[in-house]
């Protein structure tokens, strides 16, 4: 159910012409709110398929996608998945601190920026994160992730 | 050109002129560019540097701990997402900080800064 709310979001800021943020005679701050709105929907949507069904995050990213984790660079369905799947430990809860986002071009694409804490059972102390995406608009009037590059920051 | 490298130069270029001249920053924006800062929006390279020179500090020193950069697109753009201390003139302890970039290819084979996020890490 969280996926399909996802999807219609999707869906509706597309439709309401997210791809033609260039033309003229549209409202800036209009185009702000959605691109703002969109961010923060992918954001819960993508912490919520980390936190309870790993297994589904490749179902974000394309053949052409790049992953860098801590500085190794991945790239592809497979390799990003199975770095994904081999992450050293089962369960984890990310808690958002901030979201930031902003059109990334005239084509439709989103960057955005998050920092947060991630939450291990068992350690007593959080760790904190930062973390950034490009998403670009798909084929199939959806996003998926180009770009993904996480750092935890270090106290 | 190796990305990574590129990457780099950008990183140390932008830091050491924020550092040496802020208003120096001014061609490296552009009138389509944009930056939140701590959760402010500003656009054009006047409104931004405007911004930045603006800052509540008249000294500051940026080191830098990691930089990741990845090709953004079949427009040649690039990303580069960095992380590091600032550190203030008088202040005891440094503030540790995120940002990313989005450069774009100009015509004069050079980069631009399209896109700017920044965000200091509390603890």
């Amino acid at each position: 159910m969280h996926y399909v709310l996802y999807r219609e979001l999707i869906s509706l800021y597309i439709f309401m012409g997210l791809g033609e943020w260039g033309k003229r005679g549209r409202g800036r701050e209009e185009m702000e709110e959605q691109v703002e709105g969109l961010g923060r929907a992918f954001v819960d949507h993508y912490y919520y398929l980390f936190d309870n069904d790993r297994s589904s995050l490749p179902s974000l990213y394309h053949s052409t996608s790049m992953l860098t984790f801590e500085g190794h660079k991945v790239q592809g369905v497979d390799e990003i998945s199975q770095k994904l799947n081999l992450l050293p430990f089962d369960q984890c809860q990310h808690v958002i601190s901030t979201i930031d986002s902003q059109p990334s071009s005239f084509t439709g694409g989103i960057m955005v920026f998050v920092s947060g804490s991630l939450k291990l059972p068992g350690e007593e102390h959080q760790l904190r994160f930062s973390q950034m995406f490009h998403l670009v608009p798909s084929s199939e009037g959806s996003f998926f992730v180009q770009n993904d590059i996480f750092r935890l920051n270090y106290g | 050109m190796d990305p990574d490298a590129v990457a780099k130069a950008f990183v140390e270029h932008y830091y050491s002129t924020f550092d040496a001249n802020r208003a120096n920053l001014a061609n490296l924006y552009q009138e389509s560019s944009m930056l939140t800062f701590e959760g402010q929006k500003i656009q054009g390279s006047p409104n931004i540097v405007a911004k930045l020179t603006s800052l509540p500090f008249q000294q500051c020193q940026h080191s830098i701990t990691t930089v990741d950069c990845q090709p953004s697109g079949p427009a040649g753009g690039m990303l580069v997402f960095v992380s590091g201390n600032l550190q203030l003139a008088g202040e005891q302890h440094a503030l540790k900080f995120s940002q990313m970039f989005h450069l774009m290819p100009t015509p004069q084979g050079s980069f631009y800064v399209l896109n700017d996020i920044f965000r200091l890490n509390y603890a």
